[in-house]
């Protein structure tokens, strides 16, 4: 059994474990795998070693970014994607740079760069975990990073101005999540009954965006008109993370967790003295006292069985 | 663009047949042009070849300039000029010749996030390449090696992407076989893998990456040799009248 693991990643809300894409990734990926993780939601940013985050601990080795994470827990044996042919690996890499370029985009944008979404839901829900006075900084700094990004790799001539970059995005995000709910169809995953790293991926991406509640919609109002993938979300949601679609609140889940977790402990520690019970009461009739047994088959073995039945 | 110009343009477009002048701007091909920039328009001279469209490759100094969107390349057709694969396969959609029609939804969306796919890794890595020359190079190797993987893996032993088969039958193996078309991601690919195959750089290792792939180069072969060949007597046109020197046939 490898190491203890513990991920550092942002907490959850809206019913959702984590409302970052990246670390709700990384933990689905470890439900579905059965990776044993614990999961630290971080409300204090100087102990974060590099600051990106979702970030694994293990032992000595500190590794980022979802993509490496979840190497690592796979070269630990804990692989969703086991059963997957070359084909369907082949199909989750082009999928994933899909939701990259053409999904997270707009999903940057809704969190981080629409002013009245971030003024009054992200900014607020980020700088409450984070100590004063970072606080103050820190949710300014990942909203100019997110602009960044999408001017970076979306803002190119002939689109010069934000509005232009904005319907673009908007319209490339529209149609990612068309694709993807074409390609979902009636299945319950993307590739058969289990789930894989792009099940994963399209969760981490696209539950933020189901739940959490903004003002301004518009993706969100377009990702409701697609039951298939809502119903994937709410799916994941009840199964792995064992949350009504409602959602309980994370502390409410924890300490569901740690009595589950006693529960099971003394079912265990039940059962395991049952089958003691039975075993001393398989044992005892039948089988003699190990001493007889072999001075009998030393003097000459056929005599045993007659001689057993008389011995207590 | 804005939707609305977009939508008028594809109302434009579909007005006219496809030209026989229509012509295909790009830089200079020895001095000028960089391998990003040549791969993307190879990928471009690929699809229109595949859709039986006549293009002629006009290699200007000032390509970029003259592009409505500073990319290249650019086709001017008829009066109406579009730059990169992804405009241009609408346009050329709007004028009635489409590669992907016979895919059904989910092929559709299996082709846009291999495109996408190749766009993100290979079309980096040539960037990177060009830009960028130091220890991060690892990492770009480590992409395109999972790239060109995945792409081997998906075409298999197929003859292209998405296989499927169209009216018309065509003489293979000396026998009367359906044919089967390629489509706009058999070219994107083309383009780039092509352009890396053959291009003299510092370094070998990106084209070894894909050397790799047996099938990968029996595929670029196989298009070369379909819808480059035969134009290699036009004058200044084919991306392959360079044969000498850039011929995967060695």
């Amino acid at each position: 059994m490898a190491a203890p693991m513990e991920l550092s990643c942002w907490g959850g809300g809206w019913g959702l474990p984590s409302v970052h894409p990246e670390s709700l990734t990384v933990m689905a990926y470890a439900k579905f795998s059965g990776a044993p993780l614990t999961v630290n939601a971080i409300n204090n940013c100087w102990r974060a070693p590099k600051g990106e985050v979702p970030i694994l601990i293990s032992e000595d080795t500190v590794i980022s970014q979802p993509a490496k994470i979840l190497n690592f827990l796979r070269k630990q044996k804990y692989n969703a994607d086991y059963e997957l042919s070359a084909k369907q690996g082949a199909d989750t890499l082009a999928y994933i740079a899909l939701l990259e370029e053409k999904l997270l985009p707009a999903l940057l944008h809704t969190f981080w760069v629409e002013a009245e979404n971030y003024c009054s839901v992200t900014k607020p829900w980020f700088a409450s975990r984070i100590p004063f006075p970072l606080s103050l900084y820190l949710p300014g700094k990942m909203s100019r990073e997110a602009l960044n990004r999408i001017l970076l790799t979306r803002g190119g001539p002939p689109l010069y101005s934000l509005t232009e970059v904005e319907a673009q995005i908007y319209r490339d995000a529209k149609e990612c999540l068309n694709l993807l709910s074409k390609r979902l169809g009636t299945s319950q995953f993307f590739f058969g009954n289990r789930p894989s790293t792009l099940d994963a991926f399209v969760f981490g991406f696209l539950a933020p965006l189901y739940k959490v509640c903004f003002p301004r919609v518009q993706l969100q109002e377009h990702l409701k008109q697609l039951p298939n993938l809502c119903r994937f979300c709410d799916d994941i949601l009840s199964c792995y993370f064992r949350l009504a679609v409602s959602g309980h609140s994370p502390a409410g889940q924890d300490t569901v967790d740690a009595n589950l977790q006693k529960l099971t402990q003394l079912v265990n520690k039940e059962s395991n003295l049952i089958e003691k019970m039975d075993d001393n009461l398989r044992k005892s009739p039948q089988h003699p006292p190990r001493k007889l047994t072999t001075l009998k088959l030393a003097a000459g073995g056929e005599e045993s069985s007659p001689l057993n039945r008389l011995s207590p | 663009m804005a939707l609305a110009a977009e939508a008028f343009m594809t109302q434009l477009a579909a007005a006219e047949p496809w030209p026989e002048n229509a012509a295909l701007y790009q830089q200079l091909k020895d001095e000028q042009i960089l391998l990003s920039d040549n791969a993307s328009s190879l990928a471009v001279q690929a699809f229109l070849q595949m859709c039986n469209l006549p293009v002629r490759v006009v290699c200007r100094a000032n390509a970029e300039y003259m592009s409505p969107s500073g990319k290249v390349p650019f086709i001017h057709v008829g009066n109406q000029v579009v730059s990169e694969l992804g405009p241009i396969v609408q346009f050329v959609k709007a004028k009635g010749h489409s590669l992907s029609d016979g895919l059904d939804e989910v092929q559709k969306a299996e082709m846009k996030a291999y495109m996408e796919l190749v766009n993100n890794m290979l079309l980096t890595a040539e960037l990177y390449l060009q830009w960028c020359d130091d220890v991060t190079v690892e990492e770009v190797l480590e992409d395109v090696d999972q790239c060109c993987q995945a792409l081997s893996q998906r075409l298999g032993t197929q003859p292209y992407f998405f296989n499927k088969q169209c009216k018309g039958l065509t003489f293979q193996y000396r026998r009367l076989v359906p044919k089967i078309r390629p489509t706009e991601l058999d070219a994107l690919v083309f383009g780039h893998l092509f352009t890396i195959l053959t291009t003299q750089l510092t370094s070998d290792e990106l084209s070894e990456k894909v050397k790799n792939y047996s099938n990968l180069i029996a595929f670029c072969r196989r298009i070369e040799q379909q819808y480059f060949e035969g134009h290699d007597k036009d004058s200044s046109s084919s991306a392959t009248s360079r044969s000498a020197k850039r011929s995967l046939l060695r």
